[in-house]
C-alpha cells in the first residue's frame, strides 16, 4: 500500500498537517493534523509498503512492542482510508 | 477576509494556535502575491485603484515564471498559506500560467477578486484544482449602488454571473463587503443575498487612504464613527467580542506597535516583486528575487521589529482596548508608524462608550 499523491504533508511551527491539493481541494474539508508517528507512517507511505514493514519500522522507531505498533497503525490506515487518501 | 497579515480564520481555533507559534518562532506561514494592482473598476475609496489600462504599471508586473520562483524559495522558508489578490486578478491574461503549477506544491491558496471576469471557462478550469478559499467582494446590492460604488456601467451583472458561474463549479466561494456611505444602506440586503446563495458573508468598513498618497476620496466615503459602532453591533460576533473584552477588562493586545502577525509570520510581495510586512504598507521593499527569499524575509523582519513604540498620548490612552489602529494606519494616514489616527480615536470612544463598564 501507499497513500495517494492529491495530499501533502506541511510543517507549521513543528505540527504537521495534510493539505489537499488539485480537486482534492473539494472534498477534505479543514486540515488533518499529524502526530509524530501518524506523519513518520505517512512519510513511509510515500512508496509501496506491506503492514509488516510499517510495523516494524515503527516498532523500531519509537521503541515499542509490534502490538502497540501495529494498533496504532491500523488506527491511522482507518482513518486516511476513510478519507480515500490511500491507493488501493 | 483574512485578518490583515494574519492566517486565515476559515480553518478555525487550530490554524489560530498554529499561528501563533509560527509568530513566536518566525516562521513566514502566510504569504500573499498581490498580482497586479490595475483592476477594472474604480472604486473611490481603495487603497490601490489603479487603472486596468496603466501600461507601465503592467510592464513592471512579475512573469509567472519569477512568481514561481518567489513560491519555492518562500515555502522552503515555511510558506504554507498563500492569498493571491490584486487589483484584479484576472486582468492578468496568464492568470493560470501562475495559478495552475502553484497549485500542485501542497499550499493553501486563497483568490480575492471582484468576481466581474469570471467567466464560465474561468470558473470551471479553476474547480480543476479550486483554491481552499475564493472571496468575492460585492459594493451592493442593486445594480444603480453596486455600479455608484464602482463607477462601471454593467459591472453588477458581471458580478452576478461571476459569482453563479463559481457555484456551478462549486469552487469554495465567500462574499463579503467594502461599505461606504453609498451601500452601507444595502447591507442587510447584501447579507440576504448572500444567505439565499448558502455562502458566508462579511463586511468591513475601516477605509483607508491610497497607499500610494495620491488624493482620494475616501473621506467622503467613511461612516462617522458612530455609525460605524452601530454597524459593527448588527455583526453578533463582533459586537460579542466587545462586550467580552469589556467584561474580561484584559489588558490591550496592543502594548507593541506591531501586534499583529504581519513581519513575524506574514508577508506581502507586490506586482513588482518588492518585500513588505502587509498590503497597507510599501515599506521596506526589500527584493526577494534579487537578494533571495531569505534575507528580504529578515529585513522585513528587521522593518517590523526596529518600529518606533506606541506615541505617548497612545500609551496613555484609556480607551486603548477598544482602538484599531495599527502601524500600517498610522502610516496611511500621517505618514509616520506610529501617530494616533483622530478617526480611529474616535471609533475607540464610541465602541467604549457602548460596551464600556460605564455603558450599562
Ligand atoms: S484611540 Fe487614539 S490615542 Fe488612543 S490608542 Fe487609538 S489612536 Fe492612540
Amino acid at each position: 500500500m501507499k497513500h495517494k499523491t492529491d495530499c501533502m504533508m506541511q510543517n507549521i511551527a513543528g505540527e504537521n498537517l495534510l493539505v489537499p491539493l488539485g480537486a482534492r481541494v473539494l472534498d477534505l474539508n479543514g486540515l488533518m493534523t499529524l502526530n509524530e508517528t501518524a506523519a513518520f507512517i505517512w512519510a513511509l507511505l510515500d512508496q509501496e509498503r506491506t503492514l509488516d514493514e510499517l510495523i516494524a519500522a515503527v516498532a523500531e522507531r519509537f521503541e515499542v512492542p509490534s502490538a502497540v505498533a501495529r494498533a496504532d497503525i491500523q488506527t491511522f490506515l482507518a482513518e486516511i482510508t476513510r478519507l480515500g487518501l490511500l491507493e488501493e | 477576509m483574512t485578518a490583515p497579515g494574519g492566517l486565515p480564520t476559515e480553518y478555525g481555533p487550530l490554524v489560530g494556535e498554529l499561528g501563533r507559534r509560527a509568530i513566536e518562532r518566525r516562521q513566514p506561514v502566510n504569504g500573499t502575491f498581490e498580482l497586479t494592482e490595475r483592476c477594472n473598476l474604480n472604486c473611490t475609496m481603495c487603497y490601490v485603484r489603479q487603472p486596468a489600462g496603466h501600461a507601465a504599471l503592467r510592464a513592471g508586473e512579475l512573469s509567472p515564471r519569477a512568481w514561481l520562483e518567489l513560491t519555492l524559495q518562500a515555502m522552503e522558508n515555511g510558506m504554507v498559506f498563500l492569498l493571491l489578490t490584486g487589483g484584479e486578478v484576472f486582468l492578468r491574461p496568464d492568470f493560470f500560467e501562475i495559478y495552475t503549477p502553484l497549485t500542485r506544491l501542497g499550499l493553501l491558496l486563497t483568490l480575492f477578486t471582484n468576481g466581474t471576469l469570471i467567466t464560465d471557462a474561468i470558473a470551471r478550469r479553476l474547480a480543476e484544482a479550486p483554491p481552499s478559499r475564493t472571496e468575492i467582494t460585492l459594493y451592493g446590492a442593486t445594480a444603480a449602488t453596486y455600479e455608484a460604488v464602482t463607477g462601471v456601467p454593467g459591472s453588477f451583472g458581471r458580478c452576478l454571473a461571476g459569482i453563479e458561474a463559481l457555484r456551478k463549479y462549486r469552487v469554495p466561494l465567500g462574499l463579503k463587503s467594502t461599505l461606504t456611505t453609498r451601500n452601507v444602506g444595502e447591507l442587510e440586503a447584501m447579507r440576504k443575498m448572500a444567505a439565499a446563495w448558502d455562502l458566508p458573508f462579511s463586511a468591513a468598513w475601516l477605509l483607508t487612504k491610497r497607499r500610494d498618497q495620491a488624493p482620494c476620496g475616501v473621506a467622503g466615503c467613511r461612516m462617522s464613527a458612530a455609525q460605524c459602532v452601530e454597524l459593527e453591533a448588527t455583526d453578533r460576533a463582533s459586537a460579542s467580542e466587545w462586550r467580552e473584552r469589556a467584561l474580561r477588562g484584559a489588558p490591550s493586545e496592543n502594548e507593541k506597535n506591531f501586534y499583529c502577525a504581519a513581519g513575524k509570520a506574514a508577508f506581502v510581495v507586490n506586482s513588482r516583486g518588492e518585500m513588505s510586512p502587509c498590503l497597507d504598507l510599501i515599506q521596506p521593499a526589500a527584493r526577494p528575487l534579487e537578494s533571495g527569499f531569505r534575507e528580504a524575509w529578515q529585513e522585513v523582519q528587521a522593518f517590523v521589529d526596529s518600529a518606533p513604540p506606541l506615541a505617548p498620548l497612545c500609551r496613555a490612552c484609556e480607551v486603548r482596548d477598544y482602538c484599531p489602529r495599527c502601524p500600517a494606519f498610522s502610516v496611511l494616514e500621517t505618514g509616520s508608524l506610529s501617530e494616533p489616527v483622530p478617526y480611529l480615536c474616535e471609533i475607540a470612544h464610541a465602541r467604549k462608550e457602548r460596551y464600556g463598564p460605564h455603558s450599562e
